[in-house]
């Protein structure tokens, strides 16, 4: 009795549900959440930076205008995250790299963005429902394993 | 009877796999369909051969007209 169905998140939220998906990549990925006091001086110098668009996302307008980012840091690598004129959401990756080293950091914080922001979705939405989460590890590939049942 | 549950996996790029247990014929689309308006687009749905055993719940009637025990003239 049972049927396997592979879906591809959309992120559709507002700026704390963004904000709250971002600690969770920063917490994935061994990055520190930074503030605008504490900004490295690398990223004032106009060191190379790539810029990727979260396919399939739309940052709500009023609560993250335009402007507005959320900033994480590693090793003199910022990754800042924002909403683009569109309404998506995007990932600039800034620092003293090479383009496609700064590439492929960006890109995998994208994908661990719309991991974290499909996980605490589905949790909430389930926990509303009636589910329960019975156990949930992270695997060595960076893959969320969870087991929810009813009640 | 079974409660139904999923297995869920979610990949390091957002990719989510969900196996849907415990729940046969409409109710497990009907499941599948809810976790699909929760997370976003259906790339792919695959149905089990459980899927196709219905509820579980199911009866043998031995004096119904088509039972195979019946005799044979």
């Amino acid at each position: 009795m049972s049927s396997v169905i592979v879906l591809t998140p959309i992120i559709i939220g507002s700026f704390p549900a963004i904000a709250a998906a971002v600690a969770g990549v920063a917490g994935s990925m061994g990055f520190a959440m930074l503030t605008p006091d504490n900004v490295p001086d690398s990223t004032r110098a106009e060191p190379p930076s790539v810029t990727t668009v979260i396919a399939n996302s739309d940052v709500v307008e009023e609560e993250l205008s335009h402007g507005q980012s959320i900033r994480i840091e590693r090793d003199g690598v910022v990754l800042e995250f924002a909403r683009n004129p569109r309404g998506e959401c995007t990932v600039c990756a800034t620092g003293s790299r090479s383009k496609s080293e700064l590439k492929r950091i960006a890109e995998e914080a994208s994908g661990r963005l719309v991991q974290q922001f499909a996980y605490h979705k589905l949790v909430t939405e389930l926990k509303h429902r009636g589910y329960r989460v019975g156990s949930e590890s992270v695997e060595s590939d960076g893959s969320i394993q969870m087991s929810v049942h009813l009640g | 009877m079974k409660k139904p549950s999923f297995d869920i996996t979610i990949d390091k790029t957002g990719r989510m796999t969900v196996h849907v247990k415990g729940s046969g014929g409409k109710a497990c689309l009907q499941l599948a369909d809810m976790l699909r308006q929760i997370v976003g687009h259906e790339e792919s749905r695959r149905l089990t051969s459980e899927y196709y055993s219905g509820d579980g719940d199911v009866r043998i009637d031995a004096n119904a007209p088509n039972a195979t025990n019946r005799e044979v003239s």
